[in-house]
C-alpha cells in the first residue's frame, strides 16, 4: 500500500537512548487518533549519523528534517505538518543564532558534503526488513557476481577498485583476497570484524544498525570470490541493537535463500555464524579475534605467517572490517571504475597507490555538529571540521585533531588542509584507524589527552609481550608524573626513546600504535610539554595538580556576597570565610580538585 | 601431500648459512654459532615471542624490519642483522623494563649483565623483589595447554595486571601433577609441593625419578620399554603423545589393553613367589621418610651395573658412604609382624657387606639377632667376612634417626642394644640397608580361592605333607614350589621346582590318571535344586545345571569325602557304592551269618 508521507524515525543507539522508540509509539497513536494511519507510515531507520541532535525524524518524500524531538511535541507536530501542511520551524535545524532554520535535510551542511556508499541506506530503509533493502537494489551485487562473474573476476574487480581495509591498517582488500584464493585447501573462512573498540567510535555499529544486509551481502560476495563456505561475524555484546538486527537479517536472508545451500540456484553455499565478543579492545586485532573465536584467551600472535594462509583453526582466513564488507556490494554492482572516481591517488597498477572510495568518521569532541559522517577520501580535515562539523564550539580556537582513536595521533591546526587518506595520515604520524576523529580546542591539554589515550591502551593491552605491557605502563607513569608537576626534561627524552622502542618491538599493532598519541604530541606540541616540566604549569589549565586556585575576594564579597557554595563543595575543608564576606583558600590544605571552581556561580575562583 | 625439505641460504651477520626452509632465525643462528638473547624461549614449546629480546633486524632490499628471531621463518636470500645498533637499543630498553620490575630474579640479572644494563632508567610501580618472581614468560601456561593438554594454568587479567593463576586460585582437579610447568619455569616460581609424599606411587624404587616410559630393568624379558599408566600424560589427559611422534617404526600403542587368555591344562604348578615386607610399617626405621634408608631390593638395584647409579654405591647426594649399617630381621622373627624366619636375609646381608667392602672404603655394621649360615659353604663365607673386618653387632635395632652435628652434613644414627657386651649403642652411619621379611605374594588369598588350595597360618601355600610330600597340594594336579610354599633361597627353590616338574612330567607320560572310585552321585529325581551342597564342596566339584535346575557333581574333582551326602536335605546325594541301601545290605549280610 502506498502512503502519501513516510515518517522516518531514527532508531540508532543514540536516538533510542533519547527515547525515539517512545516518539514512534506516540506518533502511531497520534496518527490513529487523527485517522491518518492509512496515509502516513512510521518507519524506524538506522542511524542518520547526526547523533548530536537526536532524536531525529525525517519526513519523506519532502526530506524535512526534525531534531531534538520530545514525545510531548508530537501532537503539535502531527497537527501542524501532517494535517495543516505547515512544517514546524521550531523543530528544524538552526545552524547559528543569526541564521534561519533549514527545513531540508539535504540542505544542511552536515549532510551536504557527505558521499554515502557504506551508509547509503541510512535513514532510508527499515533495517529490519530485507524487502526494503532489496527494493534499494540490495543483493543485486551478489546476483551479478554469482550469475555473471567468475570468482576470479570478483576478486579482480575488488582489486581494481583500490578498496583498502577500513579497519585501520589500510591493506588492499583485493590483494588479501587474491592471496587467500591462492592458498590450497578446501576449508577456508571469512570473518567480519565488528569488534569496534575505539572510545568514541561507532561507525561499525551504525552500519550494522542501519544496513545489516549490506554487510551480509559483502561477505557473500567475498566468500564466493575466495571459495569459502563459512563466515563469522565477531561482534561486541555491548551492541545489543546491532546484534539483534544482524540476527534478524541473517534469519531473513536464510528465509529468502540468500544464505544456505544453492544460493541463486548455483552450487554456491554459505552460512554465517555470530560470535559475541566480551569487549576486550585487543580482540579487534585479527589474530586475537580468531583466538577468541576458537575459545582461547584473546591474545594476538606473530603474523609472520599471514592469517590468509593460516588463520582461524589454522585454516586460511580472510578477515575484513564491517565497513570494508559494506563497500563490496556497491563495487560489484557499479563496477570498480565508478569506485575509483572517488578518492585520491592512482590505483590502476599499484593498489597501494592511493585511497579510493569513502570513509566513515565519527566526529566528536569540541565541534558543533557531532556525529557520523561518510566523506570521500581526499577531503581535507578543515572541510570536515568547519563545513560538516560546523566549526568549534563556543567560537574557541582549535588546537588539534586526533584521528584513529587511541592508536592514532594528534594533527596540529597548521596541518588542517591535509587531505584525509591512508597514506597522508600515516605520513604525519597519525593513522586512519577505524575512523575516530576527536577535535580538541584550546581548553584541552595535550599532555592530559595523550595520557588519556595511553591510559586506555595500557589498560586494554592483553599483557602478552613486554614492550606493550611494561612499556606502555611506564610511559603512562611518566606522563602522570609530568601532569602532576614531577616531570623533568630527561623524562621527555626517556618517554620518546621508550615510545619508539614500543613501536618497533611490540608483538601486535595495539602496542605498535599505542605510542602514536605521545609521539605526535611530542612532535607537534613540544612547547606544551616543556611548559609542564619547566614551569610546572598547564597552559590549558586541564592538569589540575599544576593549577593554583585563588578566590578574587572582591568579586566574592561584592557579587557573590560570600555565598558559601565553594566552602561547602571543598572536600579538603580548605576554604575559609564567613558568610556574606570574602572567602579565601588555604593553599596548604588545597588538593586542587577544582570542585570550588565548578561550584562558584560568580567566576570568583581564579586559576593560575 | 609430501613436502620435501628445501634448503635455503640466509645471510646472518654477514655469514652465509644453509638451513632448511621455515627454520626460525634463532635456530639458524644457533647452528652458525651466533648468540641471540632470549628469555621466554623453550625448545619444548612453540615459540611464544613475548620477551622480544630475540628481536633482530631483517633486511629486504632497502627496507629493514624488526622481527623476533624465535618465530620468524627463514626464506631464501634473507638478510638478518642480529646485532645492529637498533637491535641493541631495543634489547637495552627491554632489559631495563624487565630489570626495573624483577631486580632479583637470577635469569633477569644474568641477562641484564650480559646486555650491559646496570641501572634501569625506569621506576616500576610493580617492582617485585623476590628472587623467584614470575616473569610472565608463559612457558607454564603453554606447556600445560599444548603439550600436557590439561589447560590447568592460565593467564588472568590484562595489561600490567596479568598473572598466571590456577582457576579460581584453587588446586585444580584436572591437574595431574605432572610437574611440566615447574620444569619449564625459568625462575623457580612454580614449585610442586607434594611430590615427596607421592614418590612411592610414582616410582618403583626410591633411587631416582623415573619417566613415564622406561625399561623396568635391563634384564627384563622381553626387553622393551613400557608406559607407566599412572604417570603417562597421554593416558591421563589425552595430551602429550610426544613419544609416538618420535618413534619412527610407530611402535607406540596407547590403545593396548591387558587381555585374558583361556588355556586348558591338566596340571598346575603354583610358583607365585613372595612379596617383600614393607618396612614403612616399622616407622622407627624411617624407610620412605629418611634419605639413604633403603630396603634390600633397592640396594640390589643400586648394585646392578645397569641400575641408576651404574653399580656404584652412593648416598642420595652422590657421595660415597663412610659407614653402612645392614639391619637383619626387619619384620621377620618379630612378634609384632612375622613370626617366622625369612631364611635368606642373613646370607644376602653378608653378600651386601662383602660388596660394600669391595667397592667402597666404608665401615660395615651388621645388626643381627642370630646368624643363620646353614647351607653349604655358608659358614665359611661368614668366617671370611669376619676376617674382612665387618662389624657384627648382635641385637635388634630400636630406632634410626637423622642427626647433624655442628652444622655438618646430616647422617643416620642407628640405636640398638649390643647383647654380647650388654650395652646400649648408637652407631653413626651414612646409609642403612634394611633386610625385610619375605611374605606371601599379596594375592595369595585370591589364588587360594581360585585353585582351592590351602594356606598355612603364615599365609604361604600349604603342602600336602611337610616331610613326605612338600610339593603337592591337597588338590590333585596342583603343585607348589619356591617361596610360594615358604621362604627359601635359590638352591632350595630350584630343587623344589625340579621335583614338582618331575612329578608333573611323570603324570603326563602316563597319559591317564587313575582316580579313586569313591564318588558322590546326585539322584536327579530327588534333587530339589536348593543349592545347599554347591558351596559346601571343598573341591568345588558341584555345579548347578541351570537348564535342569539341579546340582551336578564333576566326578573327576570329587574326592568322595561325603560332605554333600550328609548335607543334602532331600537325601538326593549318595556315595557311589556306598548308598544307605548297600551299607544296610552289607550289615544285614554280616549279621545273618
Amino acid at each position: 500500500m502506498a502512503y502519501r508521507t513516510y515518517l522516518m524515525v531514527c532508531a540508532g543507539t543514540g536516538c533510542v537512548a533519547n527515547q525515539s522508540i517512545k516518539i514512534k509509539d506516540t506518533l502511531i497513536k497520534e496518527l490513529e487518533k487523527k485517522g491518518l494511519q492509512d496515509e502516513v507510515a512510521v518507519v524506524t531507520t538506522g542511524c542518520n549519523g547526526f547523533c548530536g541532535v537526536g532524536p531525529i525524524m525525517v519526513v519523506q518524500p519532502d526530506g524535512i528534517f526534525y531534531q531534538l524531538l520530545k514525545s510531548s511535541d508530537i501532537p503539535y507536530l502531527v497537527e501542524e505538518h501532517l494535517i495543516k501542511g505547515r512544517p514546524v520551524k521550531k523543530f528544524m535545524y538552526i545552524p547559528s543564532e543569526k541564521e534561519p532554520p533549514i527545513p531540508k535535510m539535504s540542505d544542511i551542511d552536515f549532510f551536504k558534503k557527505q558521499v554515502l556508499i557504506a551508509l547509503r541506506n541510512r535513514g532510508l530503509i527499515d533495517p529490519e526488513k530485507i524487502e526494503e533493502y532489496i527494493a534499494r537494489g540490495g543483493y543485486s551485487g551478489l546476483a551479478k557476481a554469482l550469475t555473471e562473474m567468475t570468482p576470479d573476476q570478483v576478486i579482480n574487480e575488488v582489486k581494481k577498485s583500490g578498496l583498502r581495509g577500513r579497519g585501520g591498517g589500510g591493506f588492499p582488500t583485493g590483494i588479501k583476497w587474491e592471496t587467500m584464493k591462492k592458498v590450497p585447501g578446501d576449508v577456508r573462512f571469512v570473518i567480519c570484524n565488528a569488534d569496534e573498540g575505539d572510545p568514541g567510535a561507532f561507525m561499525d555499529r551504525s552500519i550494522i544498525e542501519s544496513d545489516p544486509h549490506a554487510v551480509i551481502e559483502g561477505m557473500l560476495i567475498g566468500a564466493y570470490g575466495m571459495g569459502s563456505t563459512q563466515g563469522y561475524v565477531y561482534i561486541r555484546n555491548e551492541y545489543p541493537i546491532a546484534l539483534e538486527r544482524l540476527l534478524k537479517a541473517i534469519a531473513q536472508a536464510k528465509e529468502y535463500g540468500l544464505l544456505g545451500e544453492n544460493i541463486f540456484g548455483t552450487d554456491f553455499k554459505f552460512d554465517i555464524r555470530i560470535i559475541r565478543g566480551a569487549g576486550a579492545f585487543v580482540c579487534g586485532e585479527s589474530t586475537a579475534l580468531m583466538a577468541s573465536i576458537q575459545g582461547m584467551p584473546g591474545e594476538p600472535r606473530a603474523k609472520y605467517v599471514h592469517t590468509v594462509e593460516k588463520g582461524l583453526f589454522d585454516f586460511p582466513t580472510c578477515l575484513n572490517n564491517v565497513e570494508t564488507w559494506a563497500n563490496v556490494p556497491q563495487i560489484i554492482q557499479k563496477g570498480a571504475e565508478w569506485f575509483t572516481q572517488i578518492g585520491t591517488g592512482d590505483v590502476t597498477n599499484d593498489p597501494w597507490g592511493g585511497s579510493k572510495g569513502t570513509k566513515v568518521f565519527s566526529l566528536t569532541g569540541k565541534v558543533v555538529n557531532t556525529g557520523l559522517v561518510e566523506v570521500p577520501m581526499g577531503i581535507t580535515l578543515r572541510e570536515i571540521i568547519y563545513d560538516i562539523g560546523g566549526g568549534i564550539k563556543d567560537g574557541k580556537k582549535i588546537k588539534a585533531v586526533q584521528t584513529g582513536g587511541p592508536s592514532g595521533g594528534f594533527i596540529p591546526e597548521s596541518m588542517l588542509d591535509l587531505p584525509v587518506d591512508f597514506d597522508e595520515l600515516t605520513k604525519v604520524g597519525s593513522m586512519m584507524g577505524s575512523g575516530g576523529m576527536i577535535i580538541a580546542d584550546e581548553d584541552n591539554c595535550i599532555v592530559d589527552m595523550a595520557k588519556y589515550f595511553l591510559n586506555f591502551t595500557q589498560e586494554e593491552s592483553c599483557g602478552k609481550c613486554i614492550p606493550c605491557r611494561e612499556g606502555t605502563k611506564r610511559m603512562y607513569d611518566i606522563l602522570e608524573n609530568i601532569s602532576v608537576g614531577k616531570g623533568t626534561e630527561e623524562d621527555l627524552e626517556l618517554l620518546e626513546d621508550l615510545s619508539y622502542m614500543v613501536v618497533e618491538s611490540s608483538l601486535c599493532a595495539l602496542g605498535g600504535s599505542a605510542p602514536n598519541p605521545v609521539l605526535t604530541s611530542l612532535k607537534y606540541f613540544k612547547d606544551e610539554y616543556l611548559t609542564h616540566v619547566r614551569e610546572k604549569k598547564c597552559p590549558a589549565k586541564a592538569c589540575r595538580q599544576l593549577n593554583v586556585y585563588t578566590i578574587d575576594e572582591e568579586i566574592c564579597a561584592t557579587v557573590g556576597h560570600g555565598c558559601d557554595l565553594c566552602k561547602k563543595s571543598c572536600p579538603d575543608f580548605a576554604i575559609f570565610g564567613e558568610t556574606k564576606k570574602a572567602h579565601h583558600i588555604d593553599q596548604m590544605k588545597c588538593h586542587k580538585c577544582g570542585a570550588c571552581y565548578d561550584a562558584c556561580n560568580f567566576k570568583a575562583i581564579k586559576v593560575e | 601431500m609430501e613436502r620435501s625439505i628445501r634448503m635455503v641460504t640466509v645471510n646472518i651477520d654477514g655469514k652465509k648459512i644453509e638451513v632448511a626452509e621455515d627454520t626460525t632465525i634463532l635456530k639458524a643462528a644457533e647452528a652458525a654459532g651466533i648468540w641471540i638473547p632470549s628469555m621466554c624461549y623453550s625448545d619444548l614449546l612453540e615459540p611464544y615471542g613475548v620477551c622480544r629480546l630475540c628481536s633482530v633486524e631483517v633486511i629486504r632490499g632497502k627496507r629493514s624490519r624488526i622481527v623476533t628471531a624465535c618465530n620468524y621463518p627463514v626464506r631464501e636470500g634473507l638478510t638478518v642483522n642480529t646485532n645492529s645498533d637498533k637491535v641493541k637499543w631495543i634489547r637495552k630498553i627491554l632489559m631495563e623494563l624487565m630489570y626495573s620490575r624483577w631486580p632479583n630474579v637470577p635469569v633477569v640479572k644474568e641477562m641484564a649483565e650480559r646486555l650491559e644494563v646496570t641501572k634501569p632508567r625506569f621506576v616500576s610501580l610493580e617492582r617485585d623483589e623476590s628472587e623467584n618472581a614470575c616473569i610472565l614468560c608463559g612457558n607454564c601456561v603453554n606447556i600445560c595447554r599444548d603439550v600436557v593438554k590439561a589447560s590447568v594454568l592460565s593467564f588472568e587479567g590484562i595489561g600490567i595486571e596479568r598473572k598466571v593463576v590456577l582457576p579460581f586460585n584453587e588446586q585444580s582437579e584436572t591437574c595431574i601433577s605432572c610437574g611440566a610447568c615447574a620444569y619449564v619455569c625459568p625462575t623457580g616460581h612454580i614449585k610442586i609441593k607434594s611430590l615427596e609424599t607421592e614418590r612411592g606411587a610414582l616410582q618403583d624404587f626410591y633411587l631416582g625419578p623415573k619417566s613415564a616410559i622406561n625399561i623396568p630393568t635391563l634384564q627384563a624379558v622381553p626387553r622393551v620399554p613400557v608406559i607407566d599408566k599412572n604417570s603417562c600424560i597421554k593416558m591421563q589427559t589425552g595430551g602429550c603423545g610426544i613419544c609416538s611422534e618420535f618413534c619412527e617404526p610407530g611402535a607406540i600403542n596407547y590403545e593396548m589393553k591387558d587381555e585374558e587368555v583361556d588355556i586348558e591344562v591338566g596340571q598346575i604348578l603354583v610358583t607365585t613367589g613372595f612379596n617383600l615386607f614393607d618396612p614403612q610399617q616399622i616407622p622407627q626405621y624411617g624407610y620412605g621418610r629418611l634419605d639413604n634408608v633403603y630396603n634390600s631390593l633397592d640396594f640390589e638395584f643400586m648394585l646392578n651395573s645397569t641400575g641408576p647409579t651404574g653399580g656404584t654405591i652412593q648416598c642420595k647426594d652422590g657421595s660415597e658412604p663412610r659407614a653402612v649399617g645392614i639391619i637383619h630381621c626387619v619384620g621377620s622373627r618379630d612378634e609384632n609382624y612375622k613370626k617366622y624366619c625369612s631364611r635368606v636375609c642373613c646370607m644376602y646381608a653378608l653378600k651386601f657387606a662383602h660388596l660394600v667392602k669391595d667397592r667402597t672404603k666404608a665401615e660395615v655394621y651388621q645388626f643381627y639377632i642370630d646368624m643363620r649360615a646353614f647351607g653349604k659353604g655358608y659358614e665359611e663365607f661368614y668366617k671370611r667376612l669376619l676376617d674382612e673386618g665387618v662389624n657384627m653387632i648382635r641385637g635388634k635395632v630400636a630406632e634410626i634417626t637423622e642427626e647433624s652435628y655442628n652444622g655438618n652434613k646430616p647422617h643416620l644414627l642407628v640405636k640398638c642394644e649390643d647383647t654380647l657386651i650388654g650395652k646400649f649403642r648408637e652407631i653413626p652411619v651414612d646409609m642403612v640397608i634394611l633386610c625385610p621379611a619375605i611374605e606371601p605374594a599379596q594375592d595369595a588369598a585370591k589364588i587360594k580361592k581360585i585353585l582351592s588350595i590351602s594356606q598355612s597360618p603364615d599365609k604361604f601355600f600349604l603342602e600336602r605333607h611337610p616331610k613326605l610330600d612338600p610339593i603337592s597340594t591337597m588338590t590333585d594336579g596342583i603343585f607348589i614350589a619356591g617361596c610360594a610354599q615358604g621362604p627359601k633361597d635359590i638352591p632350595d627353590s630350584v630343587a623344589q621346582a625340579s621335583a614338582a616338574a618331575a612329578r608333573i612330567l611323570s603324570l603326563i607320560s602316563l597319559g591317564e590318571v587313575s582316580v579313586d572310585p569313591i564318588k558322590a552321585n546326585v539322584i536327579e529325581e530327588f534333587c530339589s535344586g536348593c543349592r545347599i551342597c554347591n558351596n559346601l564342596c571343598p573341591y568345588t566339584a558341584i555345579s548347578f545345571l541351570e537348564d535342569k535346575k539341579i546340582s551336578d557333581i564333576n566326578e573327576m574333582l570329587c574326592k568322595g569325602c561325603g560332605t554333600c551326602v550328609a548335607a543334602c536335605p532331600a537325601s538326593a546325594i549318595t556315595g557311589k557304592g556306598f548308598t544307605d541301601e548297600q551299607i544296610l545290605a552289607e550289615l544285614e549280610g554280616l549279621l545273618t551269618v
